[in-house]
Formats: C-alpha cells, sequence, structure tokens
C-alpha cells in the first residue's frame, strides 16, 4: 500500500489517519477516540502553560524590583490567582487527563475508555471554563484576585457589587473543572477496573496505571468536597447567605476545611500520575525491572488514603487547636513514608543499570532530584512550630513549586518526549530536547532555590511589593524564571517541526516492555481491536528474557507491517 | 517476588563497603556543616519561641541535608558509573526487588519522621502560644474581650490587635493607642487578635510566630519577648489590594523605657496613625482609578503614638 | 488486519475484552463520589451549629417537624415500592413494573409537593443567618436529587414501552433505583440533623 492511496472513506473517519492530509482538522472534533482526546487535552494544556506563563512572567518581572511599579498591586493580585488557577485547572489537570486517555487503554489493553462519550464531553468542558475563567480579565473590576484558595471573607468582597464579577466567573470555571474532573475520573476507574486484556491483573498492570487509578479514587473522594464548599461560597458571593460572613454568624475557617480537604490532595493527584511516569521511564532507560513494583504499586494507595487525612497541616496557624495540630503532624509524617519507598526503588532501579541519558530521562533525573528537595522542605512545613514561621511565606512558595513545576512540569515533559513517537508516529529531536532540559533545570533551580531564603527571612508570599532586604533573592529568582520562559522555544520548536517533518518512528524505538509498544505508532483507532494479547508476565522484565504477552513475536510483527 | 541479593559483577563487597561508608561519612560532614550554617538563614531570634523553632529547624536541615546529598549523590554516580555504552543494546542487572532492603527503607524513614513528629509536637506544647478562640456575635454588640479567655500566665496585657484592610492598630490596658506594637523585654504579652473585615495573618518573623485574624473570632495570643530591638509586624495572610503594604513595626524595649514610653504616649494627643495603603489609594485615585477594583482602605485608626515608618528594622 | 506470515498465526488465539457492561460499574463509582458533596454538607452543618453563638434567626422558634415526617414516610416507603417493581421487572411482568413504578414517581412527586408547601410557610428565608442558608441549601440540594430521580424514572418508564429494550438486561432501571435508594437514605440522615437535632447547647 502506497502512503498516498487512501480509500476516501478512510479520510473521512473521524480518527486521524497516518499520513493522511487534513488530519489536523479531526482534533477540532467531538471525537470520542481516546488517542484524539488525549493529544487534544495535551495540546490545549500546553497552550494554557503558555498563558499561565506568561502571567508569571509579568509577575517576576514586577517583583524583581521591591516596589510595586510595574503594574498596580490590584492587577498584581489578579494576576497571581489567574496564574495558579490557569496553572492548575487548566494545564496540570489537563494534560495529566491527557496522559491518562492516551496511556491508560493502550497500557491495559482496552480499545477505548469504558464511556467513550463521556471522556469526550469531559474534554470539551475544558475549552468552556477556559474561555470563562479568561473572559474574566475583561469583565469590570477584573479576574478574582484573592488567591487560588480564593478565601473568605476577602474572596466575596465584591468590591463594585456587580452580580457578574471575576469572583463569579472564577467559581463558575472551577465548578465546570470539578464537573469535567469527575466524569473524567468516573472514566478512568471503570476503564481500570473492567478492561484490562486478558491476564492482566492488579499486579501486572503498570505502575502509571496504578498510579492514574490512586490519583482518580482521590478525585472521587476529594473534589466533592471542594465542589460543595464552592457552591456555599457562591451562594454567600450572590445569593445573600453567610455560610462563611462572620457577620451572619458563618465561619471563614469552614471553607478551608473544604478547600484543603480536597486541595491537598489535589497535590497528589497531580503527583502520582508523574509518579508513574518515572517508573515507567527509569526502568526504560535503566534497562532494569523496578525494584520492589509490588512495593511501588501498593505506596500508591498508601499515598491515597493519608493524602485524605492531613489537610490541615495548611491551617496549623488558622486558630487549629493544638490536640488537631498534633493528629496532622502526624499523619502528614507518615506520608513521607510511601513517598520513600517510591524514591528508594527509583533509586534501586538505576543501581546497576545500563543508563542512557535521552531527554526523557534527563528530565526524570533532574525531577527525581527536585522532587527528593521538595519532599524534604514539605517534612518541614509538615511540623507545626516550622510552618508557623514559614508558612505563607516564599518558602512555601519555593517548596510547592519545586513539587508543582520542578517535579510534575519536569515529569510531564519526559512523558511527552518518551511517548511522542508513539502516538504521533514521529521521532523528536534529541539536540532541541537536551537544551529544552538545561535551559529549564538551570532556570528553574534560579528561579526557586533562592526563594526558601526568602521566605525562611519573612517575606511573605504573595505580595506585590517587598522590603528592600529581599531584593537579592528576587532578582535571581526572575533571571531564573525568564530562563524557564525562553525555555518554552525549543520545546515549542521540537513538537512542532519534529511532528511535521520529523523521522517516522517505529513501533518500538525506545525497546520496551509494555503493551503500548505492541501496537503500531501511532495506533489504530482501537488499539488492538479484537485481537488483544494475553499477559503472562509482570511489567519491566528487562533483562528476565521472558515475554510480556503470550505470541509476542506475532503481536511485533503484526505492529511493523502495519 | 524473588528476592536477589544484589552481587556487584567486579570488585569485591570489601571495596563497595568502604566506598559506601566513605560516601555516608562525608554526607554526614556535609549535612553537619549545613545545618550549622542554617541557623543564619534565619532573622535574629527576638522572642523565646525562636530557639526551640530554630532547633528544630536545623535538626531538620541536617536530616533533610543528609538524605538530599545521599540520594543526589547516588543519581550522580549511578549515572557516572552505569551509563551505557554508545549502540549498547543490553540490559541491566535483572533485579526485581529485595524484600529485606525494602522493609529496611520503609522503617527507617518511618522511625525518623516519628522522630520529627514528636519534636514537633513537643516544641509546639512548649511554645504555647496560642490560647483558646472565640466566636462571638459581630450583630449581637458582645464583647470581643471576655475575661475567661486571657492567658492565665501572662505577665503583660491584654493588648488589643484590631487589623484592618489595611492597617493595625494596638490598644494597651491602660487605653494608650498606638500603630506600632511596643512590648516590654522578658514579659510574657497577651493579646487579643480581632479583625474588622477579613482574615489577617499576625506575623512577626523574629518572633517565629505567626497566627491568622479570623473575623468573628477573638484570639488569645501570647509572645515573650527576649531581646530589644526593632522588627517587622507583617500581614501573613492575603488581605486584598494593599496586602503588601499592610505593615508595621514591633518595638521591644526595656522595662522601664517601656513603662516611659506607655506613660509619655498617654499625654499624646489622638492623630491618624500609619496606614500606607491610605495614601497609596489617594494616589491611584488621582491617577484615574486605574488597576482592577478593590474595597476603599478603612481610615487610619486614631492613636497616641503613630510611629516612626521610615525607621529602620533588624529584621 | 493480514499477517503475511502464516507461522505466527499458526496456534494464536486472540484475548477479547467486554465492551459493555460497565455502566453499572460507573455509576455506583459516581453515587460514591456524590455522597461525599452531602458528606461535606453535613458536616459544614453539624460544625456550624455547634459553633454559632446565635443559631435561630430572631423570631424563629424552630422547625415544624409534622409535615416534613409524613414526608419523610412516603419518601422512605416509596424506596421499597421501587424496589418491588424491580423485582416485576426481573420476573419480566412490565405491567406490573409499570405501575410501581408509578406509583414510586408519585410519592416522590408528593414529597417535592410537600417540600414547596413547607417552604412557602417558613417564616425565614435563605439569608437568614447561616440557619436560614444551611436549612435551604441542604433541602433544596437534596430535592434537586429527588426531582432529578423523578426525570430518570420517566425516562425508564418510556423506555419500558421500546420493543425489545430489556433484552440486555434492565441496566438502566437497576441503576436509577439505586439513585432512588440513595436520595432517600441522605434524606434520612438530613431529616435527623434538621428536624430531629433541633436543641441547640
Amino acid at each position: 500500500m502506497t502512503s498516498t492511496n487512501y480509500d476516501p472513506r478512510v479520510l473521512k473517519a473521524l480518527h486521524p489517519v497516518p499520513g493522511a492530509p487534513d488530519n489536523w482538522k479531526r482534533f477540532f472534533t467531538f471525537n470520542t477516540d481516546a488517542k484524539v482526546i488525549g493529544i487534544q487535552y495535551i495540546a490545549l494544556a500546553l497552550f494554557f502553560l503558555l498563558v499561565g506563563g506568561l502571567l508569571a512572567m509579568v509577575m517576576r518581572g514586577e517583583l524583581i524590583t521591591p516596589p510595586a511599579d510595574l503594574v498596580d498591586p490590584t492587577v498584581y493580585n489578579g494576576l497571581y490567582t489567574m496564574h495558579g488557577t490557569v496553572m492548575l485547572f487548566l494545564f496540570l489537570f489537563p494534560i495529566l487527563n491527557g496522559f491518562n486517555n492516551l496511556l491508560i487503554p493502550t497500557m491495559i489493553g482496552a480499545p477505548d475508555m469504558a464511556f467513550p462519550k463521556v471522556n469526550a464531553a469531559a474534554f470539551w468542558i475544558v475549552p468552556v471554563f477556559g474561555v470563562v475563567l479568561l473572559a474574566s480579565f475583561f469583565v469590570p473590576g477584573g479576574p478574582a484576585s484573592a488567591g487560588w484558595w480564593s478565601y473568605p471573607p476577602v474572596s466575596i468582597q465584591n468590591p463594585l457589587g456587580h452580580f457578574i464579577n471575576g469572583e463569579f466567573l472564577w467559581i463558575l470555571a472551577v465548578a465546570l473543572s470539578g464537573v469535567s474532573s469527575i466524569m473524567g475520573a468516573v472514566n478512568f476507574v471503570t476503564t481500570i477496573i473492567r478492561m484490562r486484556a486478558p491476564g492482566m491483573g492488579f499486579f501486572r498492570m503498570p505502575v502509571f496505571v496504578w498510579t492514574a487509578w490512586a490519583a482518580q479514587t482521590l478525585q472521587l473522594i476529594g473534589l466533592p468536597a471542594l465542589t460543595g464548599g464552592a457552591i456555599m461560597l457562591l451562594f454567600d458571593l450572590s445569593f445573600g447567605t453567610s455560610f462563611f460572613r462572620p457577620e451572619g454568624g458563618g465561619d471563614p475557617v469552614l471553607y478551608q476545611h473544604f478547600f484543603w480537604f480536597y486541595s491537598h490532595p489535589a497535590v497528589y493527584v497531580m503527583v502520582l500520575p508523574v509518579f508513574g511516569i518515572f517508573s515507567e521511564l527509569i526502568t526504560v532507560y535503566s534497562r532494569k525491572p523496578l525494584f520492589g513494583y509490588k512495593f511501588v504499586a501498593l505506596a500508591s494507595f498508601v499515598i491515597t488514603f493519608l493524602g485524605l487525612i492531613v489537610w490541615v497541616h495548611h491551617m496549623f496557624y488558622s486558630g487549629t487547636p493544638q490536640w488537631m495540630r498534633n493528629i496532622f503532624i502526624v499523619t502528614t509524617m507518615l506520608i513521607a513514608v510511601p513517598t520513600g519507598v517510591k524514591v528508594f526503588a527509583w533509586l534501586g532501579t538505576l543501581w546497576g543499570g545500563k543508563i542512557r541519558l535521552t531527554t526523557p530521562m534527563l528530565f526524570v533525573l533532574g525531577g527525581l532530584v527536585n522532587f527528593i528537595l521538595g519532599g524534604i522542605t514539605g517534612i518541614m512545613l509538615g511540623t507545626a512550630p516550622v510552618d508557623i514561621h514559614v508558612g505563607n511565606t516564599y518558602f512555601v512558595v519555593a517548596h510547592f513549586h519545586y513539587v508543582i513545576f520542578n517535579t510534575i512540569g519536569f515529569g510531564i515533559f519526559a512523558g511527552i518526549y518518551h511517548w511522542f513517537p508513539k502516538f504521533t508516529g514521529r521521532m523528536y529531536y534529541e539536540g532541541l530536547g537536551k537544551v529544552h532540559f538545561l535551559l529549564t533545570f538551570i532556570g528553574a533551580t534560579l528561579n526557586w532555590l533562592p526563594l526558601h531564603w526568602a521566605g525562611l527571612y519573612g517575606m511573605p508570599r504573595r505580595v506585590a511589593s517587598y522590603d528592600p532586604e529581599f531584593a537579592i533573592w528576587n532578582v535571581v529568582a526572575s533571571i531564573g524564571a525568564f530562563m524557564v520562559g525562553v525555555a518554552a522555544i525549543p520545546f515549542i520548536l521540537n513538537i512542532v517541526s519534529s511532528w511535521a517533518r520529523g523521522a517516522k518512528a517505529p513501533p518500538n524505538p525506545w525497546n520496551a516492555i509494555g503493551l503500548e509498544w505492541l501496537l503500531p505508532s501511532p495506533p489504530p483507532a482501537e488499539n488492538f481491536e479484537d485481537d488483544v494479547p494475553t499477559v503472562i508476565s509482570a511489567p519491566y522484565g528487562y533483562g528476565l528474557g521472558q515475554p510480556l504477552v503470550e505470541d509476542e513475536e506475532y503481536y511485533v510483527r503484526r505492529a511493523l507491517e502495519a | 517476588m524473588t528476592s536477589t541479593t544484589p552481587r556487584p559483577s567486579g570488585g569485591l563487597p570489601v571495596r563497595l563497603l568502604l566506598i559506601v561508608l566513605a560516601a555516608t561519612l562525608l554526607d554526614a560532614l556535609a549535612s553537619l556543616q549545613i545545618a550549622r550554617a542554617s541557623l543564619g538563614w534565619l532573622p535574629v531570634p527576638a522572642s523565646t519561641a525562636a530557639p526551640y523553632v530554630d532547633q528544630l529547624f536545623q535538626l531538620e536541615v541536617g536530616i533533610g541535608a543528609f538524605i538530599f546529598l545521599g540520594c543526589s549523590g547516588f543519581v550522580l554516580w549511578a549515572v557516572l558509573f552505569n551509563r551505557a555504552e554508545k549502540y549498547d543494546e543490553s540490559d541491566g542487572l535483572p533485579i526485581e526487588g529485595n524484600t529485606k532492603l525494602e522493609i529496611t527503607w520503609t522503617l527507617i524513614p518511618f522511625v525518623i519522621v516519628m522522630v520529627l513528629a514528636y519534636q514537633a509536637i513537643h516544641v509546639s506544647e512548649t511554645l504555647s502560644a496560642l490560647g483558646p478562640k472565640a466566636k462571638y456575635d459581630l450583630e449581637g454588640g458582645s464583647n470581643p474581650v471576655s475575661v475567661e479567655q486571657l492567658d492565665p500566665i501572662r505577665n503583660y496585657g491584654p493588648i488589643q490587635v484590631i487589623s484592618r484592610q489595611w492597617n493595625w492598630e494596638f490598644i494597651y490596658p491602660n487605653g494608650v493607642r498606638s500603630s506600632e506594637l511596643h512590648l516590654p523585654i522578658d514579659q510574657r504579652a497577651n493579646f487579643q487578635l480581632s479583625s474588622e473585615d477579613v482574615i489577617h495573618g499576625f506575623y512577626v518573623p523574629a518572633f517565629r510566630l505567626k497566627q491568622d485574624i479570623i473575623p468573628g473570632s477573638v484570639i488569645s495570643y501570647s509572645i515573650t519577648p527576649t531581646r530589644e530591638g526593632r522588627y517587622r509586624l507583617r500581614d501573613s495572610q492575603f488581605s486584598g489590594a494593599y496586602f503588601s503594604q499592610n505593615q508595621t513595626d514591633v518595638v521591644v524595649q526595656s522595662q522601664e523605657a517601656f513603662a516611659a514610653w506607655l506613660e509619655q504616649a498617654a499625654r499624646n494627643p489622638l492623630v491618624p496613625g500609619l496606614s500606607p495603603a491610605t495614601q497609596l489609594y489617594q494616589d491611584r485615585l488621582s491617577k484615574g482609578d486605574k488597576g482592577w477594583a478593590t474595597v476603599k482602605p478603612a481610615p487610619p485608626p486614631l492613636v497616641n503614638d503613630p510611629g516612626i515608618p521610615d525607621a529602620p528594622h533588624e529584621a | 488486519m493480514t499477517t503475511t506470515n502464516p507461522d505466527l498465526q499458526l496456534n494464536h488465539r486472540p484475548g477479547h475484552i467486554k465492551h459493555d457492561g460497565h455502566n453499572l460499574t460507573g455509576f455506583i463509582i459516581f453515587l460514591c463520589s456524590e455522597s461525599i458533596i452531602f458528606l461535606a454538607f453535613f458536616s459544614g452543618f453539624a460544625l456550624l451549629k455547634i459553633t454559632a453563638p446565635e443559631w435561630l434567626p430572631e423570631g424563629v422558634e424552630g422547625l415544624e417537624t409534622r409535615l416534613p415526617l409524613i414526608n419523610t414516610v412516603v419518601l422512605v416507603s416509596s424506596s421499597f415500592v421501587a424496589y418491588f417493581a424491580e423485582r416485576y421487572l426481573h420476573k419480566e411482568n412490565l405491567w406490573g413494573f409499570r405501575a410501581l413504578w408509578l406509583l414510586t414517581m408519585a410519592m416522590g412527586t408528593y414529597f417535592v409537593y410537600g417540600q414547596y408547601v413547607e417552604w412557602s410557610e417558613l417564616p425565614f428565608s435563605l439569608s437568614s443567618g447561616v440557619f436560614g442558608g444551611t436549612f435551604y441549601l441542604l433541602t433544596g440540594f437534596h430535592g434537586l436529587h429527588v426531582i432529578t430521580g423523578i426525570l430518570l424514572m420517566s425516562l425508564m418508564l418510556y423506555r419500558s414501552f421500546l420493543p425489545n429494550n430489556y433484552a440486555k438486561g434492565e441496566m438502566g432501571v437497576t441503576a436509577v433505583s439505586l439513585f432512588w435508594h440513595f436520595v432517600d437514605v441522605i434524606w434520612i440522615i438530613l431529616y435527623i440533623l434538621i428536624y430531629v437535632w433541633q436543641r441547640t447547647t
């Protein structure tokens, strides 16, 4: 079959056809193919990464000097609020759902998600609330500007008194995001429970699937609490109730419980799949089985469980009584144990391996080292006396950016490079990838490492201006931030040009073990269709010489010939 | 899970053990140095809480540095010595795990974090800065300061701390009002923290103490300053447009100087207190009210001592 | 798809993955998640009630319990009716199913009507402090679920008239009746919290 000779019916197909003209148009349709939806999620999320990143550039421009001189303080407050909201709800959650869409069905051998239409609907809610959120820049009074925590009473002050205001749109956007996430979570969990390939018991699932499952379980349990809190906040803002208004007998701290009951676990929702990506990539690029696979897999659910009972550590200084602080100090400390199990397992996997420092592996190792630092500062923040000093300062900002960008962001970049050939059918450019890594790593380190000291010295977070003694750390941080901004250029260049004219990717360019690598690159619409491999061994059998599935050679040949 | 004991392919285990021992020693020495240096990363300690917090911080920095350097060193070592040669497509050692090792590295972190938790709880209870919190009816007009929630072991107070968007007001037991917080050294001072609008944070970095102020509640809070000087008091919980300007100073004085100040202040007439936001808001209005919406700043409180806004602070 | 090497296909047994039957799993997962919203509201209600300096707004003595009790009895019994409707469906007695199903819907509708009557006679509003806010929020949010349940039931009733609709099992009916039991259990907790636990310390 020559590459130009397509059946006209194929060209009308909803899903992209490798090499066919006008493929890009299919990404703008209500497509129910999980792989198309996955790419839709990732592309849209990367667009919002740019938006959130630009907001951050303005913020770091403002913070390069002590006084609030670049933008008005009210504008700064709106910018930092939107930066956080865009990055979390429009970049991180969607992009990880993109990975879930691409990887869960292909890794477990399912043809698609359990509910493809729900899946597509969940995706299309994202651009809708993205527009709602961005529209809030243009309503009178400006966007929400009480931070992504949106703590009342400051968030419900509504200075202009309009019914449609920035905060109103913000709550609406967050609620829509919640609906989309729950639709996604029901879908992912059902798919994992019910649609695994024959022979794939739970302890033969790749760790990414385990972590996605653990993360989505957290969504299902945590997100409704935030939804409840958001509904009450909306009523307080717009309909005259006083759940959180002290004037009517309400309690502002109650909102904080609702908020953190979800928003602390939300960090695990984001970091768990990245732990999964780390586990997948470290094994491939060290050519070794995952050290203590079962421990690593189960640790995901231990994190899920503990993640649900640590939220009050965000409220140590909110008037929380001592007995409650003590309980949450202990639970917060405990979460270091399953996390440590994972970190040590990765180190054990590296040991004696045949390490290949490709771009994805560089991002994984960089992310891993950053995560160890971010984890340690996390433990420090879990001990109440230290938290009471550094809480709500730049130490916290530095800590969570080490987790959210320097770990999760790095893991996401690693994942994009690693699975790029699989889902686009093209190889990326290694040189550009390495430039991207170097710029990002150096920039991110310059950006967030010095801010720890600013915080230790007492610089509060969320300030538009600050005392001159904090200037030195902020200058370095701003330079680092601009470097991270510049790093987007090689990344975009790489993705766009390699997708357009990169070398054709073989089915298994990394010589990796996993069901997704038994599929052609890119996989056909229904993955294995009605000929799903039967799994006969645990994942990551590098060097063990056992086939992963029955008749492995047949599937390898089939993928090559597709 | 098959339990394969990792055996190095080349060299004796003795050599490996020596390397590990040397690396651990080096790691320990380096972390000790970092822990020593870490006290310099904090502002001057100026309250009884500071030494406790600083020691706990130092302990955590030491342990954290040991783990961080150990793990990162290991990654570096693996990257340097376990690299695949170019065109080497073979696999590494097929080690699937080691149950004993995994149990060890589950238990050791467990012990470490429990020790830290114990220390943290111990320090937290020793400080006992936070007293009871009482809700009061804002509309019912009940008195926010009720006697039973005063700190029984206080030496001085209660000082009423009133936070607003965006200024601070301090009212002393003799009725003196000020914009800067004056405190006598070595006296456990009790505060009644209240807010008139949104949540604010009462944060003095030199004291290592921070407490959110919840509107609708009065929180009893106690601090013993231990070092004379002028320190920053910052609003630490985001409170709207001019949040970053909502800061003032704490002046810790000898007991005689404090008494003299209090006496002097009582004779001063009431003048508008420190409120940088008021001026900034005026500037904004004069420039055509550009920017995004904000509530109007509360008018500056009338105080006996408006303080010295530009005086240099130590931390 | 064809392979050119027949040797490889020899003895090959293609595996399969079931394509249907996930709906109930998905629905149960969704219900578990949904219950957390109510849990959040309930715990918020309890916390606000325990800590409020003044719970009842001025001029309000408490809530009338007689009408809500009748409502409760009707709603709870409707769950049993729905159960028997489902039994009829299992026995393929379509008319028995339709009759009892319609009765369930009628009882649900009566409940919503009862709620409407109660709401319209109350001396306080949504903005009457935390008491008013939580009352209307909890009962209103639950009421929305009851209405959703009735709408879903009418959909199932309509589907029972489509030929061969239950050939592949009656997943939809099972799911809706599960939802109805869920709404009932929520109401029982809500009734205890709001109407039975009236005294404040």
